[in-house]
């Protein structure tokens, strides 16, 4: 699932699903309204309410995973170490020794 | 209707997901492992507060966290230490360090009432980006439930490789059973809160009405929700990504 995230990662409605989780995050109303408007019209209210959940979750977990101070689970990290590297996630654990 | 507490919302929301959040919502009212009822909601009072904390604005916009000095605009309910945690786990959580953590452990704080802080906010974000995504206001907080913490550490509890003590599945004891998937080995997110059982449970059943099930998330045969696992894999991504969360 690689490609920039505006353009959605080459997903299905994967531009409205990444403008909607992004603009969940942030702290513009009136961007998370139209996005709100635009996954709910192009998907649906039910898709509304589950990538809400999604997005909600990934919010809450993500917490978990930082305040906690867990590695990278070992047997992942051959698997994703050139994913990491190509995405620049590994700098995100760099700031937190 | 929708099922309590979204009897008054109009976008339909699945049953098990309002019944999921109506534990949520209980579960933090009620007496934790290491602080009480009042406490604990409070915490998640003190969690929404934070995002209108100008300390927590000016520490975001700041090269480092910790070059910015301050009180944090609080509620008053709560020990500063622990406001402290709220905050930073609530405005800033991909800048939290080791060096942070050893720090608010040194202030009269145990990592078991760490992890429970930690819980109660995670809880409390969930339940309240949710209510943020579908454009309603945050549930309304449940009273406190009267009672004691339990104050039980599970024995097994050791530290490890995280920043907190957590629990091996092989020193788990029958008090802790099912907090870890049946069906594969915990990964570290699962060991993350696991010197405080109880909020591993509750936090994992929000996740599987959430997300998806240890199995559901596996089974790329069928689809589970009106969203497709792409779908979903690529909204907790984007998500991951704008917290700057390694793991």
């Amino acid at each position: 699932m690689l490609g920039t995230a505006a353009a959605g990662g080459g997903v299905p409605h994967g531009a409205i699903l990444v403008d909607f989780a992004e603009a969940v995050l942030g702290d513009n109303d009136e961007r998370a309204s139209r996005a709100r408007i635009a996954l709910s019209e192009r998907l649906g209210d039910a898709a509304l309410v589950d990538a809400a959940a999604v997005v909600a979750f990934f919010n809450a977990i993500d917490r978990v995973a930082d305040a906690s101070g867990i590695p990278l689970d070992p047997e992942r990290i051959d698997l994703t170490a050139d994913l990491r590297a190509q995405l620049g996630i590994d700098a995100f654990a760099q700031d937190r020794v | 209707m929708n099922e309590p507490p979204y009897e008054t919302t109009l976008t339909e929301i699945r049953a098990d997901l309002a019944a999921a959040h109506r534990r949520a919502r209980d579960h933090i009212a009620q007496p934790g492992t290491w602080w009480d009822g009042a406490h604990r909601v409070s915490l998640m009072a003190e969690t929404r507060n934070a995002v209108d904390c100008a300390l927590c604005r000016e520490r975001k916009a700041a090269l480092s966290p910790a070059a910015v000095a301050g009180r944090h605009d609080s509620l008053g309910e709560l020990p500063e230490i622990a406001v402290e945690i709220v905050h930073r786990i609530r405005t800033d959580p991909g800048r939290l360090t080791r060096s942070w953590y050893d720090g608010v452990i040194r202030s009269d704080l145990t990592p078991e009432q760490y992890v429970e802080i930690v819980s109660v906010v995670a809880h409390t974000v969930a339940l309240d980006t949710f209510a943020r995504g579908i454009g309603i206001a945050p549930l309304p907080m449940s009273q406190p439930a009267a009672g004691m913490p339990s104050r039980r550490l599970p024995p097994g509890a050791r530290p490890g490789p995280a920043w907190v003590p957590w629990i091996e599945p092989q020193d788990l004891t029958e008090a802790e059973a099912g907090i870890y998937p049946h069906s594969r080995p915990p990964a570290n997110i699962h060991k993350a809160m696991s010197l405080v059982p109880a909020e591993v449970k509750s936090f994992f059943d929000l996740c599987e009405h959430h997300y998806l099930g240890p199995l559901e998330m596996r089974d790329f045969g069928r689809e589970y929700r009106a969203i497709t696992h792409a779908q979903i894999e690529l909204l907790a991504a984007r998500v991951s990504a704008l917290n700057r969360c390694f793991y």
